[in-house]
């Protein structure tokens, strides 16, 4: 059986075509703004022909992420929290929360068997933290890599409350000739004190087994910053990135 | 019937009565030949002012929010206009609206503002529901009285009950009297007497109203339905039989749909709560989650601030019974008549805002007496009191297993924090982690 899942982020698209369970094609570009429904096509199309498959033979497409109703052909759309339970669910059973932490949005979910008993978004004033680490690499011209390889004792600090008083600090500090390595920890350790709230926000946790995906899962200081602060071990699964479409493509082969 | 419903529904005929009603109140209020008061309505449960030739209470809290209904750009002048004067920008919406709405002179729809004669605040956990009275007098001078409303933790207790009983008939006699006083107006007794016979009569509807809801599944109505009624002969205030009329009718539509299972919501499957009001210019995402056969039952709030129900010793769950005066107490003197009009216990018994066991413990209850799967609960920056043990209240329920979620909202008066589409968004996601897609899909 053949199905496709894609997830539109706010920053990135992902798509990926499953055949008997086993993705055989995955593709990942920007969302684009207007563009969006553009890209969407271009980049299942990139996943198709990785694949090696035409859209006919897809039987059922799944869409999920914030951008799902710009997916025009989806049978199906289903929010994020749905789509990234079914994909940890694949690679880890005992799976007791999820946390799908992406460009724009911090989900966390409480798995219980079929069950989500209890899910919690990121406040509004803690949007954006992939983004916004993605903006910094950039403006001190490092890759997001380079970025998230910035760990260790910290020698200064950035506000850990808001991104945009994160970053006035991140700049007055450059403007102050502090080493932009230096900064650029300090702006890990912030958005994994920020993130960490989200988790905490959850009444009744289970950290038995967290499996946590989504693009800054990449930022490999700022997941160690988070698994010291919230007191977990993260389980990540082998396609972070594209966990999200994988689940939604899943969803749509058990459908 | 359509797609996934499994009940039959029908339109409500007491809607049209309602919007007649309300528009009668309206009206009312615009009337200059009356002596307007600010603020509500005192400790007694009536409506008492009606006993008064020509005193008219408009109350902050339903102005306040049809301001910011019916014209944003207005409201939020009016609110800018209060916080120059110095109030904090977290002020409770209702409130900055109408105090902002005094600065101007004008009201949203460009007619003066009603000059106010007199203002009684509400004591209350929200110090911005006191101010009322700070604010009003600060602006003009006019006369301000307190009843005061009292506090204690814990069980019932005679012995604390006793003098501050007294202390509340004595607030609410002075008031009384000094009105009389002061705008030479003659306190009808007689009329005061007839007034309390409704009003008891309209709560007992109210109850019933409340018990058909929480009981019958499915529910004969949601809370949204209710609370475009809610407000008839409390916050807008009409001629008191007319009220009388109103809720009997409301009660015999709900028993009868209850009997003949006709639905609010025709493929109810989730049974969801509140605690306290929702964002009144933002009610559409009751319809919204109906979609998905969710129905909310509304809040303590929305049910009289959870007074009309009990639960037994035995563990039963029952329409709540008062601890009143005997049936046949004289009421030969305004002080026996203010007495009873105040209620025989000194804290009310549903107590909002005035008993720390609502927030929390009492939640469960209510909750229980609702049969809801879940709770939807706001949190907003602006007004404190509203929002007041929200997540303590979150723990309980949890605790109790219910499925809880927040959301970051906006006093209901100011609609400024409310990202609407986030909210859809989050509860698409609420009700697929609870395995329920829209029927429309
Ligand atoms: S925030 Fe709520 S409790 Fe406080 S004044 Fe406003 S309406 Fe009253």
């Amino acid at each position: 059986m053949i199905t496709a899942g894609i997830d539109v982020g706010i920053a990135y698209t992902k798509a990926v075509v499953l055949k008997d369970g086993k993705v055989a094609g995955k593709a990942c570009g920007l969302s684009g703004g207007a563009k969006r429904p553009a890209n969407v096509q271009a980049i299942y199309d990139k996943a198709l022909a990785e694949a090696g498959v035409k859209a006919a033979d897809v039987e059922k497409v799944f869409a999920t992420g914030k951008g799902k109703f710009d997916v025009s052909f989806a049978d199906d759309r289903l929010t994020e929290v749905v789509t990234a339970t079914q994909a940890a669910k694949l690679t880890t059973p005992k799976v007791t929360t999820v946390i799908d932490a992406g460009a724009d949005e911090i989900v966390v979910g409480v798995v219980e068997g079929e069950k989500i008993n209890e899910f919690v978004l990121n406040q509004k004033c803690a949007a954006g933290l992939g983004l916004f680490l993605e903006s910094m690499a950039e403006r001190f011209d490092m890759t997001v890599e380079e970025l998230g390889a910035l760990d260790g004792p910290l020698s200064v600090t950035v506000n850990e409350g808001c991104v945009v008083f994160a970053e006035l600090d991140a700049l007055s500090l450059a403007n102050r000739g502090t080493d932009l390595k230096e900064i650029g920890k300090a702006l890990n350790e912030a958005c994994a004190w920020r993130a960490s709230m989200t988790i905490n926000d959850i009444y009744k946790q289970n950290k038995d087994c967290v499996v946590i995906m989504g693009g800054l899962v990449k930022n490999g200081a700022f997941l160690k910053a988070l698994e010291r602060i919230a007191g977990v071990k993260f389980v990540v699964p082998e396609e972070p990135v594209y966990a999200g479409a994988i689940g939604a493509a899943s969803l749509a082969a058990a459908s | 019937m359509a797609k996934g419903q499994k009940w039959e529904t029908r339109p409500l005929d007491f809607w049209n009565k309602a919007k007649e009603l309300r528009a009668g109140w309206q009206k009312s209020i615009e009337s200059k030949e009356k002596v307007v008061g600010q603020g509500n309505t005192f400790d007694l449960s009536f409506d008492w002012q009606a006993a008064f030739p020509a005193v008219t209470v408009i109350e902050d809290n339903p102005v306040g929010s049809m301001m910011q209904n019916k014209n944003e750009p207005y409201a939020r002048k009016a609110r800018l206009a209060s916080e120059v004067r110095g109030w904090g920008r977290e002020i409770c919406g209702y409130q900055g609206n109408c105090w902002g709405a005094q600065f101007l002179g004008y009201i949203d729809d460009g007619t003066a503002w009603p000059d106010r004669k007199f203002v009684i605040p509400m004591p209350c956990v929200c110090d911005q529901h006191a101010k009322r009275g700070q604010q009003a007098r600060d602006f003009e001078n006019m006369p301000q009285w307190m009843a005061d409303r009292l506090i204690y933790f814990g069980e019932y207790d005679e012995e604390r009950e006793k003098p501050m009983l007294e202390h509340k008939v004595y607030c609410n006699y002075r008031i009384i009297n000094d009105m009389e006083r002061i705008f030479g107006q003659q306190f009808d007794e007689e009329e005061c007497a007839k007034l309390m016979a409704g009003s008891k009569e309209v709560r007992e509807y109210s109850r019933e109203i409340s018990y058909l809801m929480a009981r019958t599944i499915p529910s004969p109505l949601s809370v949204k339905d209710l609370y475009s009624v809610y407000t008839i002969g409390g916050l807008t205030k009409i001629d008191p039989d007319a009220t009388v009329q109103f809720w009997r009718m409301v009660r015999d539509e709900v028993k009868w749909r209850a009997e003949n299972q006709i639905a609010a919501v025709g493929n109810e499957q989730f049974r969801f709560i509140e605690a306290h009001p929702p964002s009144w210019h933002y009610m559409k995402y009751y319809r919204y989650l109906e979609q998905y056969g969710a129905i909310c039952l509304g809040s303590e709030y929305s049910h009289g601030a959870g007074s009309n129900y009990e639960v037994r010793p035995d563990g039963s769950i029952g329409l709540r019974v008062d601890k009143t005066y005997p049936d046949d107490m004289e009421m030969t003197t305004r002080e026996d008549i203010i007495r009873v009009g105040s209620g025989a216990l000194a804290r009310p018994a549903g107590g909002f805002k005035t008993n720390e066991y609502i927030y929390r413990d009492r939640i469960v209850q209510f909750a229980q007496f609702m049969q809801a799967d879940g709770a939807l609960l706001a949190i907003w920056r602006h007004g404190v009191g509203c929002t007041l043990t929200r997540k303590e209240q979150a723990m309980y329920l949890r605790d109790a297993g219910l499925n809880v979620i927040h959301y970051e909202g906006s006093q209901p008066g100011d609609r400024t924090d409310l990202d609407e589409k986030r909210l859809l968004d989050q509860l698409d996601t609420w009700m697929e982690s609870q395995g329920l897609r829209k029927v429309t899909e």
